[in-house]
């Protein structure tokens, strides 16, 4: 899961960051309001986290343009005003969701894994492939009722696969999806990753489409 | 007489006139009476000093039968005395009063030639005071005074008798100048009264300025209320605006500190102390600019507060039930808080459905009522879930604090708000708000 975590605040910006990535999420932080709406133009993101009052430019003038360039990714408005006037403005411009500061960190994450999920056309919060389980709702993972243990990078491609199982993920966006901006990315990596994760959850169920990508199979395969 | 009413002092002033004036008309009047009266008596004197004189012979003998002839025309009334004195010696009426010289030289050597005209004379008998005429006729062997004398009270009981209705007629002159004057003050002062009752009105709210369509003297005084009213209202805004900056200000630092912070930690709890006050602090500074006179059309509010719903909640239907053009008298912002609020808490506890309906009461009032077929809650912890703060700790947005800003912030618009069982099967809150014209 990467965020565009948008936030001008010097000590806040880090702090939601540091807490985003504890929950293994990738995470872009940006303090300025022009450079927000070019990533979020620009970049892949499953979600991104926008506070309304910038420098340079307003979070609701970066929604609008977003949504007026055809950028459908989930929006969580994190601001300090929680007026429902502008609540409502907000969902105007364009706002998946809405959550004022201060806030939980257990909320916040758990808003953003509904909007992803739900970005992702899944209804109900547990998401089941074969013995594999995602809760939604907590990030947790579960093989055959089992928590599974996995590593942030493990969690981000496995998260991925799982929200849109039986389909092929080009390799690319998954790249772009698992790396920060910034991270120095080792293009053997990936396939590092999911040599662990086919060892954790059975090889059979990752599946490598030669020239295209990676799929998630949940039907019973043969051993 | 600084801190005398206006009234007071007023009432005193033309209490003052009206007595100086009528005094100065009683004294007037008395002296009137006095002079009319001393002359009537002062002919009936003349009178006998002219038989007096006539019983008078050229050489200043007395014609005794003469005199005895005519005595009867001389007064004989207890204090009316008369007296011949001449150089053949003196008659008349037995104890006559003493009488003072009218002036020095009349009896003396310096005596001015008679005859000399009649003049008043006063003095004194054994009964008391008399008044006096003399005349002084020149004869052959010298001037002879003729003297008549009438008691002073044949003067003072007359003026006494005229004093009795005159001083009843001041006084009752007297009560009706202060009636009037008392009249004329409550008139005058009228619309100062109602400039204190508009005045009234702007504390409590109801109303931004005073009529300046007032008297010419107050014209003045109401503009500057009016400055002074605008003045007010802009020190209320910028303190309104202060306080919500402050706490607005608080809210990042504190987010921040959240998030470093381990979740069970008492810091945390302090913290959370923080964000109540916070909230507290925003809750009132907006209450500070309620503005009663606002009119908010209900239905494009409540569209826009369930298209958020919808959005939050996507498994739960909404249903509006709302006339278009049905106006509540509450700042539109004011009115989403209060409808989001609502609805959101409906939307969280209701099972598949939410409703918003209103309608007009009386022509003062508008029905609005949030209803959900979520649990509700059961008639006895109705109470308790409106006290401020009481689950402000519980659940991730502050469960049920909601309810208690709204019933809050309707109370400052002159609404009600009561909780009651739904026909949807969960709880229905229903808003009594002030009609917007």
């Amino acid at each position: 899961m990467r965020i565009l975590l948008v936030e001008d605040d010097a000590d806040l910006g880090p702090a939601i960051a540091r807490a985003l990535r504890a929950e293994h999420c990738a995470v872009d932080l940006a303090a300025d309001g022009i450079d927000a709406q070019h990533l979020g133009e620009t970049e892949a993101y499953d979600a991104a986290v926008l506070d309304l009052g910038l420098p340079s430019r307003t979070g609701a003038e970066i929604l609008t343009a977003w949504r007026a360039g055809g950028r459908t990714l989930p929006v969580l408005v994190l601001t300090a005003r929680e007026a429902w006037a502008d609540k409502v403005a907000a969902f105007k411009a364009g706002a998946d969701d809405y959550l004022t500061k201060p806030f939980r960190v257990e909320e916040l994450m758990m808003r953003l894994r509904a909007l992803v999920r739900r970005a992702a056309g899944h209804a109900q919060t547990r998401i089941v492939c074969g013995p594999l389980a995602f809760e939604s709702h907590t990030g947790q993972f579960e093989l055959d009722g089992l928590p599974l243990k996995l590593t942030a990078f493990e969690w981000r491609v496995l998260s991925q696969l799982i929200l849109r199982r039986e389909v092929v993920i080009e390799r690319l966006e998954l790249l772009e999806r698992v790396y920060e901006g910034d991270a120095d990315v080792d293009s053997n990596s990936l396939e590092v990753i999911i040599g662990r994760l086919r060892r954790k959850i059975g090889a059979e169920r990752i599946e490598t489409v030669r020239g295209r990508g990676y799929r998630l199979t949940c039907g019973e395969q043969p051993a | 007489m600084k801190r005398r009413s206006l009234r007071a002092r007023m009432m005193l002033l033309s209490a003052l006139a009206t007595l100086a004036a009528l005094g100065l008309a009683g004294w007037t009047m008395t002296g009137v009476i006095a002079r009319v009266v001393t002359g009537g008596v002062d002919q009936r004197l003349d009178a006998q000093l002219a038989v007096l004189a006539s019983v008078v012979r050229d050489d200043g003998s007395v014609d005794r039968a003469r005199l005895a002839a005519r005595q009867g025309s001389l007064a004989a009334g207890p204090g009316w005395r008369w007296r011949i004195a001449g150089p053949r010696g003196t008659i008349g009426s037995p104890d006559f009063p003493t009488l003072r010289t009218p002036f020095p030289g009349h009896a003396g050597a310096e005596a001015p030639p008679p005859p000399l005209p009649p003049a008043p004379l006063d003095g004194e008998d054994a009964k008391g005071r008399v008044h006096a005429r003399q005349l002084v006729l020149a004869s052959e062997a010298g001037p002879v005074t003729l003297t008549a004398s009438a008691p002073a009270r044949v003067i003072g009981q007359p003026i006494r008798d005229a004093l009795v209705p005159l001083a009843t007629a001041i006084v009752v002159l007297a009560l009706i100048f202060a009636l009037a004057a008392w009249v004329q003050l409550r008139f005058a002062l009228r619309p100062l009264a109602a400039l204190v009752a508009q005045i009234g009105a702007i504390r409590r709210g109801e109303r931004a300025t005073v009529d300046e369509d007032q008297p010419a003297e107050l014209q003045p005084l109401a503009a500057e209320l009016n400055a002074l009213a605008a003045a007010n209202a802009a020190t209320l805004a910028a303190a309104r605006q202060s306080a919500a900056n402050l706490a607005h200000a608080l809210k990042t630092p504190v987010a921040t500190l959240a998030l470093t912070l381990a979740p069970d930690s008492p810091a945390a709890a302090q913290l959370r102390r923080i964000e109540g006050v916070i909230r507290h602090t925003l809750a009132r500074a907006r209450a500070v600019a309620v503005n009663r006179r606002a009119s908010t059309d209900i239905a494009p509010i409540a569209a826009d507060v369930a298209r958020v719903i919808g959005t939050l909640h996507p498994t739960i239907t909404t249903r509006l039930a709302i006339p278009p053009d049905l106006r509540v008298a509450i700042d539109a912002h004011d009115l989403a808080e209060i409808l989001g609020n609502l609805l959101e808490n409906a939307a969280r506890h209701a099972r598949t459905a939410t409703l918003v309906t209103a309608d007009t009461e009386s022509p003062e009032r508008i029905r609005v009522t949030i209803d959900d077929d979520g649990p509700g809650i059961p008639a006895e912890r109705r109470e308790q879930v409106l006290q401020p703060g009481v689950r402000l700790d519980e659940g991730p947005s502050g469960d049920g604090f909601g309810l208690a800003i709204v019933r809050d912030l309707l109370a400052l618009y002159g609404g009600q708000m009561a909780l009651g069982d739904s026909p949807l099967g969960g709880l229905r809150v229903l808003l009594h708000c002030p009609s917007g014209r």
